[in-house]
């Protein structure tokens, strides 16, 4: 089942991120893991992985001596998020 | 959320919507700047009344100038909001080009009217210029209260040309109570609650 959806998106922590970036601009690690109630050591990997297929943008930076990393959706992501909804409505539709 | 489990639509549906609201229940305002300004214009306008009834200066106008200390003060309140700010959204974004469209105008007809040292219809001009960014934000925040500020500007606006050029800076006072200090302070509330 579910062989259509994007298996990177079909995970509950980095759905959750990508729902989360979809709407805003762009945040910070620390707001990711607050919102997502993740630990940084889990939200860290998925957010990698993430990156690694190119739906997130990562940003490391310091910001008064401290480490910032921001983390924005790229169009690919949108597209990919996208379409895993659609797939997800259609699932619905036929289980109706 | 530490481990990774199966999960239905449904689920997931229900996951992606409950974190778009997460995202999208923020509320970023907390009313500061439009009562920086609310309260600098209020100040300055009663004034240059006061000053114009009794003939205490020469240039009453240099009251206005004032206004340099709420701009120096507003950049540095910006970089301290904008080195703690932890996410920044399409309305933050939106929100901020408003201002800075509101400014540029203002800049420019401040600019114009300079050049042809004509200041007569300058209070008119400021109350239908405030009131643009005024009612935008209102509409980005979903925030009635600015909604009906920024048409208190117009209709003030309208209500200048029955007006004496004096008795103006009254109408001005009174835009920047319904636009700004009044909507400035339920914005504080509204944060306020949110972060209780």
């Amino acid at each position: 089942m579910f062989k259509e959806l994007d298996p990177i998106l079909h995970s509950q922590l980095r759905l959750a991120v990508m729902s989360l970036l979809i709407s805003v601009k762009e945040a910070d690690f620390t707001f990711i893991k607050e919102k997502t109630n993740s630990t940084a050591g889990n939200l860290s990997v998925q957010v990698q992985k993430l990156k690694d297929v190119g739906y997130m943008e990562v940003t490391k930076q310091f910001k008064d001596n401290y480490p910032l990393t921001t983390c924005k959706i790229t169009p690919k992501g949108i597209a990919a998020f996208e379409s895993y909804v659609k797939a997800l409505q259609e699932y619905l539709q036929v289980g109706k | 959320m530490e481990k990774e489990k199966e999960f239905n639509p449904n689920e997931s549906l229900a996951l992606i919507e409950s974190m778009i609201n997460k995202a999208q229940n923020r509320f970023n305002e907390n009313g500061h700047l439009y009562l920086l300004w609310g309260w600098t214009v209020l100040v300055c306008s009663l004034t240059h009344f006061i000053f114009l009834k009794l003939h205490v200066l020469k240039e009453p106008g240099m009251v206005w100038m004032i206004t340099w200390l709420a701009v120096l003060y507003q950049a540095i309140f910006l970089s301290k909001k904008k080195k703690k700010e932890r996410v920044r959204t399409y309305t933050d974004e939106i929100g901020g080009y408003v201002w800075i469209a509101f400014v540029t105008m203002m800049f420019i007809m401040i600019f114009l009217m300079s050049k042809n040292n004509s200041w007569d219809k300058t209070y008119p001009m400021f109350l239908v210029l405030y009131g643009m960014p005024t009612f935008l934000s209102g509409v980005l925040l979903r925030f009635k209260p600015l909604r009906i500020g920024g048409i208190a500007c117009w209709l003030l606006a309208i209500a200048s040309a029955f007006v004496s050029n004096d008795n103006q800076l009254l109408l001005l006072a009174l835009a920047v109570i319904s636009a700004w200090i009044t909507p400035g302070y339920l914005l504080r509330s509204k944060y306020k609650l949110q972060t209780v």
